[in-house]
C-alpha cells in the first residue's frame, strides 16, 4: 500500500460532497482530464509547485533559491517553467510569505484519521462524514480501503466520489467501507467522451453496472448517487442527459438514490490562473433555468423527479 | 427594518402600541438622547442635562466622605429627583436620567478618593506596567427574585432588624453601611410612588377613556409595588424593570438572571385566571426591553433535579425580542435535553433576525465550571449567563467580571527580552522564562487588586446590587466587599492569548527548530516594528496560526491557556481568599490597546488589534468554521470563566446550504457537544455595513445592531476603530 496519500486538500464543513456537514479529501491524480475540471492541481499525481499572486511580496527569495534557474520574474508576476522545476521544492523552503505552494500536501494514514476525526460531533449532528474525492480516490484504492476501514470501525460516514475509470477491483475492494458511492457519468457517448476527458467510456459503465450488482448483494446498505456536471456543449445536451437517463433505468434504477446535476460554475477559473494553464471555459458564467429546464426534463423521463437533483448556482435568465 | 441584515420576516404582528413605543426608542437610540460612548450606545440612560441639584447634594454639602453611608444618601438624594414621566403608549414606566458615577467619584476611580490612594495608584501603575489591570468596579448578576417575593417593605424590614443588631452590638462599620443601604431602599420606594402619584393625577385629568384606564393601572401596579410584592404578572414585570433601572444607576449594567423562571409563576397565574393572554405577556416584556439598553437575561438551561427548564415564559420572553427586533443582550442556555423546539425556535430567531441575538451557551459547561470553583451543586444549579461571555450564581457572586484584565503579551515580550539577553538555549527554556514573568504579571495584580478590594466597599460600593443580593443585608457589607456575598473570586479577562500561542509555535519553528532567527534577532524585530525586516516577518506570519484546526498551533494554544489558567488559580484575593479565574475574553482592549502594544512574533504589526478572546487573529482562520469551531473547543473551558467564538457571515455562506436555521442549529450543538462554550453568531452584508460606516444617515442603518463582543450595540453609534474592527472580522469568516 502507498505509505503516504498526496492530496490537494482536506476540506472542512463542506456540504456539496454527500449528505450533510462533511470533510472532504481531495486526493491527487487523476485517469480523466476532463477539459471543464474544476480542480485542474489534481490531475498529475506529480505534485507541482504553483505561485500564489495574492500572498506574495515579490522579494524573489524563490528565484535565488531555485536549483536549476526555473523561476522568472516577469513584470507583476513570477513564471515557473514547468519543463525545467524539478520539483525539489527549494523555493517552497525559500518563500518567506507562503506564495510558493505545492499543491498537494502527504498525509500517512495516522495522520490523515487524525484530521478528520477531529471534526466527528459534526458529523454526527449534520448526518454527515467523510468523503474521498479527486482527482481519482481509486489510484490510491488501498490507501482508501485502509481509510475508510478505520473510519467505518469509528462509526463515521464514507463517501466515495470516483469518476469510475478504474479497474474494478479498485472499486470492489473500497465498496464493503463505503456508505455512499457518488458515481460521475459525464458523457455517455464513448468518442464524445474520450474527446472531452481523453478517455472512453467502456469501463465506467461496466464499473457501474458491478457496482450496482455489488449493491444488491452487499451486506450494508450502500447508496447510490450518480453525478453528471452540467458543461456547456459537453454534458449539458438533451440527448446526452437522455442516454444517461436510460441506461441507469435499465441498469440502477433500482440501487439509485439520486442524480445530482452540478450546474457549472467558473470560480475555479483562478486556479488556471495560478497554474497558467488556459481554462477554455474561462469567461462562462452559471447556466440560467431556462438552460436548465429542458436537461432536467430529459432526465426526468427515465429517473422519477424526487430522485433528481440540479445542484449549484442558477441564474435566473 | 434595515436591508442589511436579513430580509426579517416577523413573526408576530406589531400592535400600534407597540408601532409607536419602537419608533421612540429608535429615535432615542439615534438622535443623541440616549447617551452614547465609545461603546456605541451601551449607556441606558436619557440625556435630560446635568442633575439640576447638586448643589443640594448630601455629599456636596457635608463634604466628600469615603463611605457607603454617604454613597446611599447621595444615590437616594438622586433618585429621589428624578421626575417621573409617562410616555405616550407605555404600561411600563420608568428611566434612568444620572448616575450615581456622574454625581460623586466612584466607578472606575472610587479608590482614588481613598486616604491611601497614592499607595494604591503606586500598586496600579506596578501592575499595569507588567500587564495587570484590576479594575475598581466589575460586573455581577444580583437577584432580582429576592424583590419579587419580598417587596420594598419586606426588604427594608430585613435592613432595619440588621441595622438594630449591628447597632446594638456597636458595629459601627456595618451599622453605617445599613444606613446607607436603608437611604438606597428608602429612595426607590419614593421614586416609585411618585410614578403612582403622577399616573393618579393624569388619570384625573380629562381625557380619553382607554387613556385613562392606562394610568390608573399604572398608578395601582405602582402604588402596590413601592412597597409590597408584585401581585400579578404586569406588576412583576414592572418590577423587574424598576429593580434593573435602579440598579443601572450605579453606573453600568449587571446580568439580570432567569427571567423565565421567576416570571412563570406570575405567568401561570395570569392565564389561569383569565387576567393575562399570552399576546399581553409578549408585549410587557417587549416594551421592557426597548426601556433600557440591553439587558442581559437568559432562558432555559436546567433545573435542580437536573431538567429541562425551558418553560412557557422562556418562549414569551423570546416572542418579545422576535416581536420587535432591537437591540438586547438575551442568551439561550443550550443542554443535551433542552426542548428541542425551542432550541429550534431560538436558532430561527437568531437566522432571521442575523443579530447575535440569542446569544447560544452551553449551560453544562457554565455549571461544571462553578462547581469545579467550589460552588456547591445546590447552589451552582443556579448558573446563568450574564453578560458577555460570564456566568453567575444570581445574588450570589462578586467577582469583578467583566473588567479586570491580564495583558499577556507583556510577560511574553518580557521573557523575550530575558532569553535575548542569554540563558534560553531551547524553546522549554524560553517557555519557562514566560511562565516566570507571568507571576511576576500576577503578584503585581495581585497586591493592586488587593489594595482596591481593601477599600472597594467603602469607595464605590453597588448599594442596590447589594440590596438583591444574599449576604450583604445581613452581613452589613457590601457586595463588593471581602465576604460580602459567598463567592468572590476574581475574574480575569485574558488578553491575546492566540497571539501568544501563535507567537510561541513560529519561535519554536523558526528559533528553535529550523535555527533561521536567533531570539535576539526576533526580539529587536518586534522592538522596531519589523522595520526593514519584512521578509523576516512574513516568515512569522505565516507559521501555522491557531484556528484553523491544525494539531500543531491548537496544542500550543491549549498550553498557553492551561498554564495561564494553571499560574493564576494560585494566586488568592483579597475577598475571603479566593482564587483568580481567567476568562478567555477582552471586552474591547483588543482594539482599545492596540495603539500601546508593540510587535508580536506572530507576525502582528505593533498598533494592530489583537485577537479578541479565543477568536483567532483576523486574517488567521484560513479554513473555515469547522476548523476554528474544532481549535476553540480545543481548551477545557470548565477552567475557565467563559469564552465565545464570534461566527461573522456573510448572507451568501448559505448558498446552497439547506436553510439557516438547521445549519446554525447543528453547528452550533455540534460545537457544543465539543467542548465549546458560547457562539455569538452574525450574518451581516459586507458591502452594506461598508456603506453604513460610509453613510451612517441613511435610514435604513438607524437600526443595525451588531454584537461589539460581549454587547450589543447600534453599528453607526460606534467609533471608526470599532466600526472597521467589527468589517474585518466579518471578512474573515466567509467561507465554509
Amino acid at each position: 500500500m502507498d505509505k503516504k496519500l498526496l492530496t490537494i486538500d482536506v476540506s472542512h464543513g463542506t456540504t456539496h460532497d454527500g449528505p450533510g456537514m462533511r470533510t472532504t479529501v481531495f486526493v491527487k491524480g487523476c485517469p480523466l482530464h476532463c477539459r471543464w475540471c474544476q480542480n485542474p492541481e489534481s490531475i498529475h499525481v506529480r505534485n507541482e509547485v504553483w505561485w500564489d499572486a495574492s500572498s506574495c511580496i515579490g522579494c524573489l527569495s524563490c528565484a535565488a533559491a531555485c536549483t536549476n534557474d526555473a523561476i522568472r520574474p516577469l513584470p507583476g508576476r513570477i513564471h515557473i517553467e514547468r519543463e525545467k522545476c524539478r520539483s525539489c521544492g527549494a523555493c517552497v523552503e525559500a518563500c518567506p510569505a507562503a506564495a510558493m505552494l505545492w499543491e498537494g500536501q502527504e498525509y500517512d494514514l495516522e495522520s490523515l484519521l487524525r484530521e478528520v476525526l477531529r471534526d466527528r460531533t459534526f458529523y454526527d449532528q449534520f448526518g454527515g462524514g467523510v468523503t474521498c474525492s479527486g482527482g481519482e480516490p481509486l489510484l490510491h484504492a488501498e490507501f482508501v480501503e485502509a481509510f475508510f476501514s478505520r473510519l467505518q470501525e469509528e462509526k463515521i460516514s464514507t463517501a466515495l466520489d470516483t469518476c469510475g475509470c478504474v479497474p474494478w477491483e479498485n472499486l470492489e475492494c473500497v465498496l464493503p467501507y463505503t456508505n455512499y458511492l457518488l458515481y460521475d457519468m459525464k458523457i455517455f457517448d464513448s468518442a464524445l467522451h474520450r474527446k472531452f476527458t481523453g478517455q472512453p467510456n467502456e469501463k465506467i459503465l461496466n464499473n457501474l453496472i458491478c457496482a450496482a450488482s455489488y449493491m444488491r448483494s452487499a451486506d450494508h446498505p450502500i447508496k447510490l448517487w450518480i453525478r453528471t456536471p452540467l458543461i456547456y456543449g459537453a454534458t449539458a445536451t438533451v440527448d446526452n442527459i437522455r442516454r444517461i437517463g436510460s441506461f441507469l433505468r435499465e441498469n440502477a434504477k433500482d440501487v439509485l438514490e439520486r442524480w445530482e446535476m452540478p450546474a457549472f460554475n467558473g470560480v475555479c477559473v483562478s486556479k488556471y490562473e495560478k497554474l497558467e494553464q488556459k481554462w477554455d471555459y474561462d469567461g462562462m458564467g452559471a447556466m440560467t433555468r431556462q438552460q436548465i429546464a429542458p436537461l432536467r426534463k430529459a432526465a426526468e423521463e427515465f429517473i422519477s423527479k424526487e430522485k433528481v437533483l440540479v445542484s449549484g448556482m442558477i441564474r435566473e435568465e | 427594518m434595515s436591508e442589511v441584515q436579513l430580509s426579517f420576516i416577523p413573526k408576530f404582528e406589531q400592535s400600534e402600541r407597540i408601532r409607536v413605543l419602537e419608533a421612540r426608542n429608535q429615535e432615542l437610540g439615534t438622535n443623541g438622547m440616549r447617551q452614547f460612548d465609545d461603546y456605541g450606545d451601551h449607556r441606558c440612560w436619557l440625556n435630560i442635562g446635568p442633575f439640576p441639584k447638586m448643589d443640594e447634594l448630601p455629599s456636596t454639602k457635608q463634604g466628600y466622605r469615603m463611605s457607603s453611608e454617604q454613597w446611599g444618601e447621595d444615590y437616594r438624594f438622586m433618585i429621589e429627583n428624578m421626575e417621573p414621566h409617562i410616555y405616550p403608549c407605555e404600561t411600563i414606566v420608568g428611566e434612568v436620567y444620572w448616575e450615581i458615577g456622574l454625581l460623586r467619584p466612584c466607578g472606575t476611580t472610587g479608590w482614588k478618593q481613598a486616604p491611601n490612594a497614592d499607595e494604591i495608584g503606586k500598586l496600579m501603575d506596578e501592575a499595569l506596567e507588567l500587564g495587570g489591570f484590576p479594575n475598581a468596579y466589575g460586573h455581577t448578576c444580583p437577584d432580582v427574585e429576592i424583590l419579587l417575593k419580598q417587596g420594598f417593605d419586606g426588604i427594608l424590614e430585613r435592613i432595619r432588624s440588621s441595622l438594630k443588631l449591628y447597632t446594638d452590638l456597636d458595629n459601627k462599620r456595618r451599622a453605617s453601611f445599613l444606613r446607607g443601604l436603608e437611604h438606597v431602599c428608602l429612595g426607590c420606594i419614593r421614586y416609585i410612588e411618585k410614578y403612582a402619584e403622577l399616573a393618579e393625577q393624569l388619570a384625573r385629568e380629562p381625557g380619553e377613556s382607554d387613556e385613562k384606564e392606562r394610568f390608573r393601572r399604572i398608578a395601582k401596579c405602582c402604588r402596590n409595588i413601592a412597597h409590597k410584592a408584585p401581585a400579578d404578572y404586569y406588576e412583576a414585570v414592572q418590577t423587574v424593570h424598576f429593580a434593573i433601572l435602579f440598579d443601572r444607576c450605579t453606573g453600568h449594567g449587571n446580568g439580570y438572571g432567569r427571567l423565565d423562571q421567576y416570571l412563570i409563576d406570575f405567568y401561570r397565574a395570569g392565564i389561569k385566571d383569565g387576567t393575562l393572554t399570552r399576546e399581553a405577556a409578549r408585549e410587557m416584556i417587549a416594551e421592557m426591553y426597548m426601556k433600557l439598553r440591553g439587558q442581559y437575561f437568559s432562558f432555559a438551561g436546567r433545573l435542580e433535579d437536573g431538567s429541562d427548564a425551558t418553560n412557557e415564559m422562556s418562549w414569551v420572553a423570546l416572542e418579545a425580542y422576535d416581536l420587535i427586533g432591537d437591540y438586547n443582550n438575551l442568551g439561550v442556555m443550550w443542554h443535551p435535553d433542552i426542548d428541542r423546539d425551542y432550541y429550534d425556535y431560538a436558532c430561527d430567531v437568531l437566522a432571521r433576525h442575523g443579530e447575535s441575538i440569542p446569544v447560544l451557551i452551553n449551560w453544562d459547561l457554565m455549571y461544571e465550571s462553578e462547581l469545579r470553583s467550589g460552588i456547591p451543586a445546590s447552589e451552582a444549579w443556579k448558573v446563568v449567563y450574564s453578560g458577555c461571555q460570564w456566568y453567575c450564581i444570581p445574588g450570589q457572586e462578586w467577582c469583578g467580571h467583566d473588567t479586570s484584565e491580564i495583558d499577556m503579551v507583556k510577560p511574553m515580550m518580557r521573557a523575550l527580552k530575558r532569553a535575548a539577553e542569554g540563558g534560553a538555549d531551547d524553546f522549554e527554556s524560553l517557555y519557562a522564562m514566560y511562565e516566570e514573568e507571568f507571576h511576576r504579571t500576577m503578584r503585581a495584580y495581585q497586591a493592586a487588586e488587593a489594595a482596591i478590594d481593601r477599600v472597594r466597599g467603602e469607595s464605590q460600593p453597588e448599594m442596590f446590587t447589594s440590596l438583591i443580593a444574599h449576604g450583604p443585608i445581613e452581613r452589613g457589607l457590601d457586595i463588593t466587599a471581602p465576604r460580602g456575598v459567598d463567592y468572590q473570586y476574581s475574574s480575569l479577562n485574558i488578553l491575546g492569548i492566540p497571539n501568544v500561542a501563535d507567537s510561541f509555535t513560529a519561535i519554536r519553528e523558526l528559533v528553535y527548530e529550523k535555527k533561521m532567527f536567533t531570539i535576539r534577532e526576533v526580539y529587536e524585530a518586534c522592538m522596531n516594528d519589523w522595520a526593514d525586516n519584512e521578509i523576516m516577518r512574513q516568515r512569522f506570519l505565516n507559521q501555522p496560526k491557531y484556528g484553523n484546526g491544525l494539531s500543531e498551533p491548537d496544542e500550543m494554544f491549549v498550553r498557553v491557556c492551561n498554564s495561564t489558567q494553571e499560574i493564576a488559580e494560585g494566586y488568592y484575593n483579597q475577598r475571603g481568599g479566593q482564587p483568580m479565574r481567567p476568562s478567555l475574553f477582552a471586552l474591547m482592549s483588543h482594539v482599545e490597546k492596540r495603539a500601546q502594544i508593540g510587535a508580536t512574533p506572530d507576525g502582528r504589526h505593533a498598533g494592530e488589534a489583537l485577537a479578541h478572546g479565543i477568536n483567532p487573529q483576523v486574517g488567521c482562520s484560513k479554513r473555515g468554521l469547522v476548523p476554528l469551531a474544532t481549535s476553540a473547543a480545543s481548551v477545557d473551558m470548565r477552567k475557565f470563566q467563559g469564552g465565545s467564538i464570534q461566527v461573522d457571515i456573510q448572507p451568501k455562506f448559505f448558498d446552497g446550504k439547506e436553510d439557516r436555521f438547521s445549519y446554525i442549529r447543528d453547528f452550533s450543538i455540534a460545537f457544543f457537544r465539543q467542548g465549546g462554550q458560547q457562539i455569538n453568531l452574525h450574518i451581516m452584508d459586507l458591502s452594506k455595513l461598508q456603506d453604513a460606516i460610509d453613510h451612517p444617515e441613511k435610514p435604513e442603518y438607524r437600526n443595525l445592531v451588531v454584537r461589539v463582543t460581549g454587547y450589543c450595540a447600534r453599528f453607526i453609534t460606534l467609533s471608526r476603530d470599532y466600526q472597521e474592527d467589527f468589517v474585518a472580522r466579518v471578512n474573515h469568516a466567509n467561507m465554509n
